[in-house]
């Protein structure tokens, strides 16, 4: 675990700052680092009741579907590779960034977004949320354009299983699409 | 099979970490005491006679082992880890009278093979670190403790030998409801005032585990700091109180502990879902708590924290891989 001493939620600005001074200490998360192709992997490097910090390792077509985090504010450090996010905008094309290694984002709780791999090489990127991620919103459209919220675990966003992580793939057991399967066709 | 890198990338079992199994020897034994606890035949079933609770009607068909077996494959899981009812208190007899009754619940439990682990059972007066050995040396996946014996910091003292011993053999503690050596005034209540059978366990187990989890953070984390620890029934809620905890000047560390594990045993999606705003996914496993109650599904917040619960965390807890890298 990271040692790190924290006696108060953060805001956005401190997270980023946290996220980004991780990205460039490569030698307290570099043993975790594990890329799978079938889906994102994870490794929690630091959770307290203010916040928590993973590493999170993309490659491929590695891709989150738009998704909010309820109640939690947070930031995003690429330390390796390179990511695109996206904002949601009705009635437009996404705002989009393409976020490279030594580049940070944060974001507030009300912000919708999803992050996907950019390609090419592996990515690793540092994510710190304050409070700690609990419940997030998992976006999809309906066939007829509607968008639906669908209110997930964090788990089921950041431990998808390989079945869920796979985009367009099919819900097990008829459920609703959850975050990992989540597309809006607002691109 | 599922993959967890957390796990060591082993394919992983799925497990429910928390249920009960009372082999025949044991029954037999209980059956031929006197003195409380016992059971006895009462009309077509059994009856199990406590000291501080009411009087439980059983079936002795819920403790058969191959009906268990069809159960875990109704259940989703490919095994369950077995623990002594600490309710019974037989932990807590004078070793000469628990010495029977554990030997016939722990062998009884060795021998059932496929489809079942053990928590192993050991007397509490006194404990000692030498049946840890013993029990680990048999195949035990790690040993129950009740409550009872470790809500407090001479509790903990009492328990040290045992609890420095799993740690020596980097095995796991599951911390059970139920009595310790010393009598806590007003508990026989639940029986003098006719209370029903779900009293005990909304008021003394609660308070129990709640005690326990505290003086596990307060006074046993500091000694036993690489101890990994499952708490039955979510430590009755013990984490939720964290705020309060900070507000009186306790030790929250608790809280970010890696090692300390919460089961899921009788509660369901909203109570589950609060714990793991406040420990993270990461510290729960799914027990059940069968056959004392049908439990809800184990795949309450979804599949992915389903998976978590029953396989990546199981394994840290049991110690397939250091809990986390350091």
């Amino acid at each position: 675990m990271i040692d790190l001493r924290v006696e108060r939620d953060l805001t956005r600005e401190e997270l980023r700052a946290l996220a980004s001074d991780l990205a460039g200490r490569p030698g307290d998360w570099r043993h975790l680092v594990h890329h799978d192709p079938k889906l994102r992997t994870y490794a929690q490097l630091r959770r307290d009741e203010h916040v928590a910090v993973w590493l999170i390792c993309w490659m491929d077509d590695h891709d989150t579907g738009f998704h909010d985090h309820d109640v939690s504010c947070g930031a995003l450090a690429v330390a390796e590779g390179s990511v695109i996010e996206e904002r949601l905008a009705l009635g437009g094309s996404p705002l989009r960034q393409h976020v490279r290694a030594g580049d940070a984002i944060d974001f507030a709780a009300a912000d919708i977004h999803r992050v996907a791999h950019a390609g090419d090489g592996p990515a690793i990127t540092i994510n710190a949320y304050s409070p700690p991620l609990w419940r997030m919103g998992a976006y999809e459209t309906t066939s007829r354009g509607e968008l639906r919220r669908h209110s997930i675990s964090y788990v089921e966003e950041l431990r998808p299983l390989g079945g869920l992580a796979a985009p367009g793939s099919t819900p097990p057991e008829g459920e609703a699409v959850t975050s990992g399967t989540a597309r809006v066709a607002a691109r | 099979m599922f993959m967890d890198i957390s796990a060591g990338g082993l394919p992983l079992t799925d497990t429910d970490v928390h249920q009960h199994l009372w082999p025949e020897s044991l029954i037999a034994a209980l059956a031929r005491r006197r003195e409380l606890p016992l059971v006895r035949r009462s009309g077509s079933g059994w009856v199990l006679r406590l000291r501080d609770e009411p009087e439980y009607r059983f079936d002795r068909r819920d403790h058969d082992p191959q009906a268990r077996r069809a159960q875990l494959e109704r259940d989703g899981v490919d095994r369950a880890l077995l623990a002594i009812s600490s309710p019974l208190g037989i932990e807590a007899l004078p070793r000469e009278e628990a010495g029977p009754l554990l030997a016939a619940h722990n062998r009884g439990l060795l021998e059932l093979g496929p489809g079942f682990g053990v928590w192993g059972a050991v007397a509490l007066r006194p404990p000692l670190a030498g049946d840890v050995d013993e029990l680990l040396d048999a195949g035990a996946v790690g040993v129950s403790l009740p409550a009872g014996a470790l809500r407090s910091r001479s509790g903990i003292d009492r328990c040290a030998g045992v609890l420095e011993r799993l740690e020596a053999h980097d095995a796991p503690l599951l911390i059970h409801p139920g009595p310790g050596p010393l009598r806590i005034p007003g508990r026989e209540g639940a029986i003098e005032g006719a209370m029903p059978s779900w009293w005990p366990a909304m008021t003394g187990y609660v308070a129990d585990m709640n005690a326990a989890w505290h003086a596990f953070i307060a006074f046993g984390r500091p000694r036993h700091p690489r101890l990994r620890v499952v708490f039955a029934m979510l430590a009755g809620g013990a984490p939720l109180h964290f705020e309060r905890l900070a507000a009186r000047g306790g030790p929250t560390g608790g809280l970010a502990d890696a090692g300390l594990f919460y089961d899921t045993s009788s509660y369901g999606t909203r109570t589950i879902d609060a714990v793991v705003r406040c420990v993270g996914i990461d510290q729960l496993v799914y027990g059940s708590d069968r056959p004392v109650v049908s439990p809800p599904a184990s795949s309450v917040l979804g599949p992915a924290a389903r998976k978590a619960m029953v396989a990546g965390n199981v394994a840290r807890l049991l110690g397939r891989k250091p809990v986390v890298a350091a």
